[in-house]
C-alpha cells in the first residue's frame, strides 16, 4: 500500500468515527429509500410512454423513451397556455406570498416573544389556527364577501351591505390569491421564527445597548441577522407551499381564469396524463433548488450560535406607546385569519339549508341529530356516525405517530448537517430532504403507490398497511422537520457537546442530554407542524388507504362535492378542535422550557 | 452516494421493465382463467340467476368491498348488509380517476383487494381495464332481458347520467334558452356558467359528444342564424366551433356542478346566468328549497349529453361471490328497489326498462339526448382538451 493510499484509508477511518458522518449515511439511507427512489421514478416516468398516453399519441408504446411529453410541454402549440403563462403566475403570486408572510409571521413571533405585548399568550395559542385550516377556507370567504355579479348566484356581503360592486381585480385573481394564501401561510415563519427567538440569548443585544446603539439598530444589526436562517427557510417553505396548492388559486382564479402551473399539474394528473404533471412539478423543484442554492450562499458561511456555554438570557423590550396599537394589529390579523372564517363554518354547520342566514334555519342535526329519512339522504350528524369517529381515532395515531417520527429525524438532520457544515455529505443530505416538498402530493401518493404496492427485497408490499401511511408522510414533512431541525441546531454552540466529550460522555449520552433539550423547543414546531399537515393530509394519501385505514379528511371530500357543506365544515372544526388540543399538549409535553 | 444512485436507478429499471412484461400481455393469464372458472365469470358464466346459491358461496366469503365514485355506497352497503346477514360491506368512495388508478397498482402489485368497481369515464374502464382483462363485465342473467343491448355491453352501466342546460326559474317564466347556439349570443356573453372540463373529465366527454355530432351543430346554427356556419380557421367543425364560441363569449368556468346550479339558481338576480351542469342538481332544491332553476327541456338540438356509470368485477377478486350479489344489488328492481334506491331520483336515468322514471322526470326514451360515445371519447377526448386549453385565453 503506498502512502497516500494509506493517507487516505486514514482519513477515512477517522471521519467514519465522527458522529455526525456515520448519523449522515444512515439518514442518506433512509432518505435514498423514501425519498430519492421515488424521486427518481418520477423522473423516469417523464422520458417513458405511459399507457394512458395511447390517447395523446398513436406512437405511444407503453414503455419506450420519449421526449412528447418535454416537446408538449415546453415548445408544443399549447405550451403558452399550460406553461408559461401559469409559471409567470404562479411565480408571481408565490413570491408575494412568501415575502407577505414572512413579513407578518416574523413580526408576530417578535411581538409574542420577544416584547410586552398584552395577550401575548392568548395570541400566540390562536397564532398557527389559519394553518389548520383547509386553505380553501379563506378563499370561500373571501368569496362570499366580495363575490360581484359575474360568477352569478348570491351576491357578496359587500355588494349587500354597500351597494358598491367590488371590481373584478378585488373579487379575483392576483390580488385575492395573494392576501388569502398570505394568511393562511404566515404561520410557518411565525413557529419558526418563534423557535430561533426563544433561543436567542438576549446578551447579545444587550451588548449592543451597552454599546449605544438605539433600539432599532439593534433590531436590525443584531436580532434580524441572527434570525436570518429561520427567516428564509421560512420564505422558501412558505413559497415552495404556496406555488404547489391547488384550491385557492383555482377558486378565487378561475372566474377570471386566470391559472397557475398547480392548476395545470392538477388537471394532468386527473386526466391520467401524469407525465406531464411530473414536468411542472421537476420545474418547480428546480426553481427551489435555485432558492435553497443561494440561502446557502448567504447564510452558508456565518455562524448564528446563539445558545453558548453561558446561560440563557431573554429579555423582554418594551413596547411604551406602542403595546396597544401592536395588539390591536394582531388581533385584527387574528380575527381575519382566524375567527371570520371558523365563525363562518361553524354557522354553516348550525344550517338545516345552506345560504339561508334566518335563526328559523337553525339545527344541531348535522353535529347530533339521529338519521332521518328526509333529511340529508339519512345520514346522522357526524358525532353519532361511527364511521366517522373511527376515522378520527385513525387520524390521531397516524398524526402523532408521523410528528415524533419527523421531528426526531429533523433533529438528526440538523446535527448531522450542522456540525458537517460544508461538506458534500451535509449538502446532499439538506436537499435531499427538501425534495419532497414539491413533489405535488397527489403525484406523491401515486408514486409510493406504484413502488409499495410489491415487494422489494426482502421488504413486503406496504400497501393496504398503517405503515405505508406513516412513511409517506413522514417523507412529505421532513423538509419542514428538517428546516426546523438545521435551524435549531444552528444555534447551540459546538463547546456545549464538547464539553461532553471532555467529561466522557458517550455520543448517545451528549445527544440524550445535551442536544435534544436544547433543540427541542425550537425544533418543537417541526413537530407540531408535521402534527398539523397530516391531520389534515388528503390528497398526499387518498390513494393509499383503505377502508380499515381511513382518516378524517377523507370524509370532509364527498360531502363537500355532495353540496353538504354543513358535514364538511363540521369536520373540518372536529379536525381544528383536534389540533388545537394536540398542539397544546405537545407545547405542555415539549415545551416546558418555552415561556411564551 | 453513485453507488446507491446506480443501485437506485437499477430497481427503478427493473420494475418499469416488469410493468411492461406483465401489462404486455394479450392473453388472460392462468390465474385469471382458473379464477373466472371457480368464480363462474366470463365465458364459463351460468345461465340462470341462482340467488340462494350465490348467497350461500358468498357467506363463505364472508365480506365484499366496493371501490365507489359515489358516497352513496354507504347507503346501498347498509340495505346489503341488511338483506344479506353475514356479509360485510367494505364500502370506499373516491373519484373514478383514483379508482383506475388503484385497480391498475393493485393488479400490477397482485394485491385483489378490490372486488367491485362502480365509476364513470367508461372510455378509461374500457381501454385501461376492460380490454386488458383486469375487469369483467358481470350482467346478472336475469337482467338480460330488461336491459338494452348497450347497456349490458361491453359492459354493464348501472345508469346514465345527463349534463344539461339549466335556468332561473325566478327571473323566466319559461327557458330564455332555445338552442345551444344561443350561448355564443352577445346577450349571453359573460353569462353562462360551464364547469371546468380540465378538471372534470365527464365535461370532456360532453364537448366530444358535441364535436362528434358536428353535422347537426351545423345544421342547428343554419336554423338558428338562417345561413350557413363560418368556421374560423384551423376548425374542423361546428362542434369545435361552438366550443371555441362559447369560450370567446366569456364564459365563466365552474369548480364543479353545485357551483354552477348556486350560480343559476339564486333567486332575485336581474340578470342570473344559464349553465350546464348534472341533471342530478335538481336535488339540490332538496337540499337548499330556495334555489330556481330548471332543466331547459326544449334546447335544440340536444339538451343534454348523457354518460355512464359503469360496475364491473374486479379480475381475481377474493369475493367474486359476493361481488356479483353486490352487483344485482345494486341493480334494483322493476320499481326501484332498495339496492337502486339511492340512486332512483330526479335527473338519473335508469337503464332497466322496467323501470319507471323517478316522480317529476321524464324518461331516458322521452329525452331528446346525445349518448357520450365511449370509444370516440377515447379517440378524441385528448384532441378536444387540448383545443379548449389552446383556446382558454
Amino acid at each position: 500500500m503506498n502512502e497516500s493510499a494509506s493517507l487516505f484509508v486514514n482519513r477515512l477511518g477517522l471521519k467514519l468515527r465522527q458522529p455526525q458522518v456515520i448519523l449522515g449515511l444512515l439518514l442518506l439511507v433512509v432518505l435514498a429509500g423514501l425519498v430519492v427512489v421515488p424521486f427518481l421514478q418520477l423522473v423516469h416516468d417523464t422520458a417513458v410512454w405511459q399507457e394512458a398516453d395511447r390517447r395523446m399519441s398513436r406512437l405511444a408504446e407503453p414503455g419506450d423513451w420519449t421526449l412528447f411529453h418535454y416537446l408538449r410541454v415546453f415548445a408544443g402549440p399549447l405550451s403558452v397556455n399550460i406553461f408559461y403563462r401559469p409559471l409567470i403566475h404562479s411565480l408571481a403570486t408565490s413570491l408575494t406570498i412568501a415575502l407577505t408572510a414572512m413579513l407578518l409571521g416574523g413580526l408576530m413571533a417578535w411581538l409574542v416573544v420577544r416584547t410586552d405585548m398584552p395577550f401575548k399568550k392568548t395570541i400566540a395559542v390562536f397564532a398557527v389556527i389559519p394553518y389548520v385550516l383547509p386553505s380553501y377556507t379563506l378563499a370561500l370567504a373571501w368569496l362570499d364577501f366580495f363575490k360581484n355579479e359575474r360568477i352569478g348566484g348570491a351576491v357578496g356581503i359587500c355588494s349587500y351591505l354597500f351597494g358598491v360592486s367590488p371590481p373584478d381585480w378585488l373579487a379575483y385573481g392576483f390580488v385575492p390569491i395573494v392576501i388569502t394564501l398570505s394568511l393562511h401561510y404566515y404561520p410557518f415563519t411565525y413557529l419558526l421564527v418563534s423557535g430561533a427567538l426563544v433561543s436567542l440569548d438576549s446578551n447579545l443585544e444587550e451588548s449592543g445597548e451597552v454599546l449605544g446603539a438605539s433600539r432599532f439598530r439593534i433590531l436590525r444589526r443584531i436580532t434580524f441577522p441572527l434570525m436570518l436562517p429561520a427567516l428564509i427557510s421560512a420564505f422558501i417553505l412558505t413559497f415552495s407551499r404556496a406555488v404547489g396548492t391547488f384550491g385557492t388559486p383555482y377558486f378565487l382564479g378561475a372566474p377570471v381564469r386566470y391559472f397557475t402551473l398547480s392548476t395545470t399539474i392538477y388537471s394532468s394528473i386527473v386526466n391520467r396524463t401524469p407525465a406531464v404533471a411530473y414536468i411542472g412539478a421537476l420545474v418547480l423543484i428546480l426553481i427551489s433548488m435555485v432558492i435553497i442554492y443561494l440561502n446557502q450562499k448567504v447564510i452558508g458561511e456565518k455562524s448564528f450560535v446563539t445558545i453558548a456555554g453561558k446561560g440563557l438570557l431573554r429579555r423582554v423590550t418594551l413596547l411604551g406607546r406602542w403595546r396597544w396599537p401592536a395588539f390591536s394589529l394582531m388581533a385584527a390579523l387574528i380575527g381575519i385569519a382566524v375567527f371570520v372564517p371558523l365563525l363562518l363554518l361553524l354557522w354553516q354547520t348550525l344550517m338545516l339549508y345552506p345560504n339561508d342566514y334566518s335563526l328559523g334555519n337553525l339545527t344541531l342535526h348535522y353535529w347530533i341529530g339521529k338519521s332521518q329519512a328526509t333529511l340529508a339522504e339519512g345520514e346522522s350528524g357526524i358525532l353519532r356516525n361511527a364511521q366517522i369517529l373511527g376515522s378520527a381515532w385513525n387520524s390521531i395515531c397516524l398524526s402523532v405517530i408521523v410528528a415524533l417520527v419527523t421531528g426526531m429525524m429533523g433533529i438528526l438532520i440538523g446535527y448531522a448537517v450542522v456540525r458537517g457544515r460544508k461538506t458534500r455529505l451535509a449538502a446532499v443530505l439538506e436537499q435531499g430532504s427538501f425534495l419532497p416538498y414539491l413533489i405535488p402530493s397527489i403525484a406523491f401518493g401515486a408514486i409510493y403507490l406504484a413502488l409499495f404496492s410489491k415487494s422489494i427485497g426482502p421488504l413486503p408490499p406496504l400497501y393496504g398497511t398503517f405503515l405505508l401511511l406513516v412513511l409517506v408522510c413522514v417523507a412529505k414533512n421532513l423538509p419542514f422537520s428538517a428546516r426546523s431541525g438545521i435551524s435549531s441546531m444552528m444555534q447551540v454552540a459546538g463547546e456545549l457537546e464538547e464539553a461532553g466529550m471532555m467529561a466522557g460522555a458517550t455520543w448517545l449520552q451528549r445527544f440524550r442530554r445535551i442536544i435534544l433539550p436544547l433543540t427541542l423547543a425550537g425544533s418543537l414546531s417541526g413537530f407540531i407542524l408535521a402534527f398539523i399537515s397530516t391531520m389534515r393530509e388528503l390528497s398526499l394519501i387518498i390513494l393509499l388507504i383503505t377502508p380499515e385505514t381511513r382518516t378524517l379528511t377523507t370524509m370532509t371530500f364527498r360531502y363537500v362535492e355532495q353540496g353538504y357543506s354543513q358535514f364538511a365544515d363540521a369536520i373540518i372544526l372536529l379536525i381544528v378542535l383536534l389540533v388545537v388540543g394536540g398542539e397544546f399538549l405537545a407545547r405542555r409535553i415539549g415545551g416546558k422550557r418555552e415561556t411564551i | 452516494m453513485k453507488r446507491s444512485l446506480i443501485l437506485a436507478l437499477a430497481i427503478v429499471f427493473l420494475t418499469t421493465l416488469s410493468t411492461g412484461i406483465l401489462l404486455g400481455q394479450g392473453k388472460f393469464s392462468k390465474e385469471t382463467e382458473e379464477w373466472l372458472k371457480k368464480s363462474a365469470l366470463g365465458s364459463y358464466e351460468t345461465r340462470d340467476y341462482d340467488e340462494k346459491q350465490i348467497y350461500e358461496k358468498a357467506k363463505l366469503e364472508q365480506e365484499v368491498s366496493v371501490y365507489s365514485y359515489s358516497s352513496r355506497v354507504h347507503q346501498f352497503g347498509k340495505t346489503f348488509e341488511k338483506q344479506y346477514p353475514g356479509i360485510k360491506v367494505n364500502g370506499f368512495d373516491m373519484d373514478s380517476t383514483e379508482i383506475v388508478t388503484k385497480v391498475l397498482a393493485e393488479q400490477r402489485a397482485g394485491n385483489f383487494a378490490a372486488d367491485v368497481i362502480f365509476l364513470k369515464d367508461p372510455s378509461t374502464v374500457q381501454h385501461e381495464l376492460l380490454q386488458k382483462g383486469l375487469v369483467f363485465t358481470y350482467v346478472p342473467p336475469d337482467l338480460k332481458s330488461v336491459l338494452p343491448d348497450r347497456f349490458q355491453k361491453p359492459f354493464l352501466v348501472h345508469h346514465v347520467s345527463i349534463d344539461a342546460l339549466i335556468y332561473n326559474t325566478d327571473a323566466n317564466k319559461a327557458s330564455p334558452v332555445q338552442s345551444l347556439w344561443d350561448l355564443t349570443k352577445p346577450e349571453w356573453k359573460s353569462r353562462v356558467s360551464f364547469p371546468d372540463p380540465v378538471k372534470m373529465p365527464e365535461f370532456i366527454e360532453f364537448l366530444a359528444t358535441v364535436v362528434q355530432h358536428g353535422d347537426e351543430m351545423a345544421v342547428e346554427y343554419q336554423r338558428v342564424f338562417g345561413k350557413p356556419i363560418q368556421l374560423s380557421k384551423g376548425v374542423k367543425n361546428a362542434g369545435y366551433e361552438w366550443i371555441l364560441r362559447v369560450l370567446k363569449n366569456d364564459a365563466i368556468i365552474a369548480g364543479s356542478t353545485n357551483d354552477v346550479s348556486n350560480a343559476v339558481g339564486q333567486p332575485g338576480q336581474a340578470t342570473p346566468p344559464v349553465g350546464i351542469t348534472a341533471f342530478s342538481r335538481l336535488r339540490d332544491k332538496e337540499k337548499n328549497p330556495k334555489l330556481a332553476f330548471d332543466v331547459a327541456y326544449d334546447v335544440k338540438p340536444v339538451l343534454g349529453i348523457a354518460t355512464e356509470v359503469v360496475v364491473a368485477i374486479v379480475n381475481r377478486a377474493k369475493h367474486p361471490n359476493a361481488a356479483k350479489l353486490m352487483t344485482r344489488w345494486m341493480m334494483g328492481d322493476a320499481k326501484g328497489g332498495q339496492g337502486y334506491k339511492p340512486y332512483f331520483v330526479l335527473g338519473n336515468l335508469a337503464v332497466r326498462t322496467d323501470q319507471p322514471a323517478p316522480k317529476g322526470s321524464r324518461s331516458l326514451a322521452q329525452m331528446n339526448v346525445w349518448m357520450a360515445d365511449p370509444a370516440y371519447v377515447w379517440d378524441y377526448g385528448q384532441e378536444i382538451r387540448d383545443f379548449w386549453l389552446a383556446n382558454l385565453k
